[in-house]
């Protein structure tokens, strides 16, 4: 035990913890607090024999260690830490005035130590105690609203807030840039700052994330709250910064109007066009979750019978409208929403709601929130399959109070006028029901070049941006400019700038064959994966499908589909290309995509997982039947069907699947490449392919150990790094040499230059979503082969992508 | 017949030597819902408290009880310690400086056991824990002495009841403990604390019988 016996008795403090080592040097931590005498602090920690446990005869003896007569607080760590305190106060049998709080282990120590160091009463020093989770909080604000404590006390803050309201003057608002110069400056303080817009939550000062939440624009009032000691030094400086406009340009503000978003563009760092045209439309977003609904509003005794059966009744109601979702789908989805209406209606969660509606009169949705709150960090908690729940769970939440509130639920906006969807990220699931008749443009804060969002939007020929921060913000209805190629979103654009909306591009479809100015053949096809595309490749001009996704068929489905419905669905889309070539692409999936009828695994890095061919490690049978379909498929149609395997790294696997492949009657047999270890020993696997096809996507990704889905990483994934330059080029030389076809099947053909520099590589074939094919092709027939194997030797020899672009741009003129 | 000193001690022998042949089994319960460490931590405590018995005999079934549910509260170092030893404790209490206590006694003594467990636990029934074989153990025990029969044959029938309740626990979803934070997926195993307490009922039936062989 350590601690001062000063004059004045101090409350006394227990550490009851597992472990001796952990109670010590959190007792030396909180000691380094102490400004005046330190209190007793005795530990009871620890199995009698030493090992980690517990003992509560020891707290027992402890409080007593403790005990200068005027109380003593006892800290737990955790399990039975609590149940031995609170049986050592049985065995002390009131003899000592002890409290065992409800206190964070480590903070709860500090908040106790310079309370009873102060000399506190044992009220106050267990009250500070309980209270030590409130700084950390509010500063992680997210977290605290997913553990929903609501019941915190009363707040005994010794400051009274100090606000202040300033006007937001420069061009570009508070952006990431003056985000982070806020929460620089709010750092210096100790006083808790806030930034507060109108109609959206408070954002911590020191958030450089809340803060570009707020998305303030010029002109925006930004309400600037702090307290503590240095509270008005605090709003003084940050008031300052934010009306000194940032060394940017300050835009002139008049009249009531500043409160309204003047037009600006959206974080322009990080937005990305990735698929042309240019379009105006109202924004509709797509709600991911839905705001946290008020936690001081309390209704009275009287009201809360009834709302307690509104809550049963919303709830009851959600778990049915999943039903008849479900009733719409079937396989896997089934599987989920059934289960998931489940959740709905679970009786404990319904009993947790409703009991805080009837005991603590939290309005309905709140109480929703707060329940599923809790089941959602337990389900975290317990890891594995019930954290992959958690989603679910956030869904039932989401849906519960959105029909609570009579807000928009959760989901894919439902419209009968056009609209521009924003979303924080799109999700292949998200965009199965969207019509591309009323969607005007993608927008979403996440996702690079090569993200699904972009994938999507080429498919359907929709203008997207993606990395555009903030973007979720804009209000429902806003007026927005999307231009695909430029990046730009501009919110609410005046008449001007609206009239530049040329809408989405179109060009006169591609009259083949593919060949560069000189004659060098390059045949351009089209990339399809649903039935849908179809009738757009052959639109537009392709010369067959360069790869044809297979995974349409098989998605969604509870059981693999029989060989007789596979069959069907290839001679639907051989027969969309009579004569031309139709490259198949065995199934895609793995832990990555899973698929209910492929064995089950759980990896902890799926994309370098068993995936692509891979899978036919485990399940080789579905290989075998999806063959012989597509071989019978082949047989009673014109088409010139190919198939090539995904995944492939060895030449062990591309044997294995050629042998696969011809004797089930496959007349051409190809590999993807998109591994580096495919690209680099090419030379070998072209001896026993027809074909190989490049996948940049996947190469790029594995090349540069960077995911493509990462909107901080799409730097990397820019196809124009040398690096993936120079990997295709590897590829080009060991096809060349052994006059094997190569083929190039990924997102970045369908931009005119680099398709270009990939026939100066030695594609011989590139493969690309439909709408780029006319742009591609008219590139083509402007440029000599050798002018493309010139751009391509620049391109390779330049030293970062920016120049990789610029050298190959002034090669192909 | 009536519980004494002798058979007091005897049950909690026995009780020990219980835990000690299936510290395994208790072990691998908790290791698939909890820390692995409840067949350990009840053997290390019922040792001691086998040493305590023949240390320091006491002469009165209360005096019996509460050294070892003190023994048993300083040795486990886990939750288990603490709630097998508020059962003898509450126990001790009610039985007090008696050398015997008859059947009734006996069932009341259990009942503010188990009220003692419920309450320091803040378990109630179907939470998957002790109190799911506890109260309806005793609840067998107090039945089966309502219509006639001995305390050594109703221990015997309780000791039946008890395995049930223990298995009856599989189905149940684990709300306390460490086991809680496992949700759904802590059906299908039977709780380690529903285990060892099923083992307590068996002992006390093995020295009720034993008793009863000596009388007659």
């Amino acid at each position: 035990m350590i601690g001062d016996v000063s004059s004045q008795p101090r409350v006394g403090l227990v550490l009851v913890s597992h472990s001796p080592a952990l109670a010590v040097a959190a007792r030396e931590l909180a000691l380094e607090f102490v400004g005046g005498p330190a209190p007793r602090i005795a530990i009871a920690a620890g199995r009698a024999d030493g090992a980690t446990g517990t003992n509560a005869t020891r707290v027992a003896a402890a409080i007593s260690e403790a005990s200068q007569g005027v109380g003593v607080v006892v800290l737990t760590d955790l399990g039975s830490a609590v149940l031995a305190a609170d049986m050592a106060l049985e065995l002390l049998n009131g003899r000592i005035d002890a409290r065992v709080v409800p206190a964070p282990f480590i903070e709860g120590l500090l908040a106790a130590v310079v309370r009873a160091s102060a000399g506190d009463d044992v009220d106050t020093v267990a009250r500070e105690a309980s209270a030590a989770l409130d700084p950390k909080r509010a500063l992680l604000p997210a977290a605290a609203a997913v553990e929903a404590a609501a019941h915190q006390e009363p707040d005994a803050a010794p400051f009274a807030e100090i606000a202040t309201v300033v006007t937001v003057r420069n061009e570009g608002g508070l952006h990431a840039r003056p985000a982070s110069e806020i929460a620089a400056l709010a750092s210096g303080f100790s006083a808790d700052i806030t930034l507060t817009v109108a109609g959206r939550p408070a954002a911590p000062a020191r958030s450089v994330l809340s803060i570009s939440m707020l998305v303030a624009g010029p002109g925006t009032m930004v309400r600037i709250a702090a307290t503590g000691d240095d509270a008005r030094e605090a709003i003084d400086a940050i008031s300052a910064l934010i009306e000194g406009g940032f060394g940017e340009a300050i835009v002139g503000i008049d009249g009531p109007a500043a409160t309204e978003i003047e037009p600006h563009r959206a974080a322009e760092g990080g937005a990305l066009g990735v698929s042309a045209g240019r379009v105006v439309g109202p924004v509709a977003v797509l709600v991911h979750r839905i705001d946290e609904p008020s936690a001081t509003v309390i209704l009275a005794p009287p009201a809360r019978r009834a709302a307690a059966a509104i809550v049963v009744e919303a709830m009851t109601s959600a778990a049915s409208a999943y039903r008849r979702r479900a009733l719409k789908v079937d396989g896997h989805r089934r599987e989920v929403l059934d289960a998931t209406a489940a959740l709905a209606e679970d009786p404990l969660l319904i009993d947790t709601a409703t009991s805080a509606v009837r005991e603590r009169g939290l309005t309905p949705e709140r109480a929703v929130w707060e329940a599923v709150g809790r089941a959602v960090a337990d389900y975290r908690a317990a890891g594995g399959d019930l954290a992959d729940r958690v989603t679910d769970l956030i869904d039932v939440r989401d849906r519960v109070i959105a029909e609570l509130t009579g807000t928009e639920p959760p989901g894919l906006p439902e419209r009968d006028a056009p609209y521009v969807l924003v979303a924080d990220d799109l999700a292949p699931a998200d965009t199965v029901t969207l019509d591309p008749t009323r969607c005007l443009a993608l927008v979403t804060e996440q996702g690079g070049p090569t993200s699904h969002t972009a994938i999507i939007a080429r498919e359907l020929g929709l203008p997207a941006v993606v990395g555009v921060a903030g973007a979720t913000a804009i209000a429902d209805g806003t007026l927005v400019l999307v231009d695909g190629d430029t990046g730009e979103v501009i919110v609410q654009p005046d008449a001007v700038a609206q009239a530049t909306a040329t809408g989405v591009i179109t060009t006169a479809p591609f009259t083949g064959p593919g060949q560069t100015a000189d004659g060098h053949r390059v045949v351009l096809s089209a990339n399809v994966g649903a039935p849908r595309e179809i009738a757009r490749a052959v639109e537009r001009g392709a010369e067959g499908a360069g790869l044809f996704r297979t995974e349409f068929c098989f998605l969604d489905r509870a059981d693999e589909p029989s060989i007789d419905e596979q069959v069907e669905a290839y001679r639907e889309v051989f027969a969309a290309f009579p004569g031309h070539r139709v490259v198949v692409r065995t199934l895609d999936a793995g832990s990555d995509k899973p698929l209910p009828f492929l064995t089950p695994i759980v990896e902890p890095n799926p994309v370098l997982g068993l995936r692509g061919v891979r899978t036919a490690i485990r399940d080789p049978e579905v290989l075998e039947r999806q063959l012989r379909a597509i071989a019978e498929a082949a047989a009673v149609e014109s088409a010139d069907v190919a198939v090539m395997a995904p995944m492939i790294a060895t030449l062990g696997e591309t044997r294995e699947f050629a042998a696969r492949a011809r004797s089930a009657g496959i007349a051409s047999v190809g590999i993807m490449l998109e591994t580096p270890a495919a690209a680099i020993t090419a030379a070998e696997l072209c001896t026993v392919v027809d074909f190989v096809s490049v996948g940049t996507n996947d190469l790029s990704q594995y090349t540069m150990a960077a995911d493509r889905m990462s909107a901080a990483l799409a730097p990397l994934a820019d196809p124009w790094q040398p690096a993936l330059l120079r990997m295709i080029r590897l590829v080009g030389e060991a096809t060349a040499a052994s006059d094997t076809p190569m083929g190039l099947c990924g997102e970045a053909a369908a931009d005119p230059d680099f398709a270009a520099v990939l026939v100066g590589l030695g594609a011989t074939s590139l493969s690309m979503a439909a709408r780029a094919i006319p742009t591609v092709g008219a590139r083509l027939a402007d440029v000599t082969l050798e002018q493309c194997r010139a751009a391509a030797a620049a391109a390779c020899a330049a030293p970062d992508p920016e120049a990789a672009r610029t050298a190959a741009r002034a090669n192909l003129g | 017949m009536t519980l004494t000193v002798a058979a007091t001690n005897d049950w909690l022998r026995r009780f020990a030597r219980s835990v000690d042949d299936n510290e395994q089994l208790l072990t691998d319960l908790d290791a698939a819902i909890g820390d692995a460490d409840h067949g350990s931590n009840l053997r290390r405590g019922m040792l001691a408290v086998v040493e305590q018995l023949a240390t320091e005999p006491a002469i009165t079934i209360g005096d019996t009880l509460r050294g070892a549910g003190m023994t048993l509260i300083s040795t486990v170092g886990g939750a288990s310690g603490v709630l097998f030893g508020t059962l003898l404790l509450r126990m001790a209490t009610l039985t007090g400086e008696r050398t015997t206590a008859t059947a009734t006694e006996v069932i009341a003594a259990l009942r503010d056991g188990l009220e003692g467990v419920r309450t320091r636990g803040h378990a109630e029934l179907g939470d998957k824990t002790m109190v799911d074989v506890l109260a309806p153990t005793i609840d067998a025990l107090d039945a089966a002495v309502t219509s006639g029969a001995s305390l050594a044959d109703a221990a015997s029938t309780a000791a039946i009841a008890a395995q049930a309740a223990r298995d009856a626990t599989t189905a149940l979803v684990a709300r306390k403990g460490r086991a809680s934070y496992l949700g759904d997926r802590s059906i299908g195993h039977v709780d380690p604390g529903a285990a060892s307490t099923a083992l307590l009922f068996a002992a006390l039936a093995g020295a009720l019988a034993e008793a009863a062989a000596v009388d007659a």
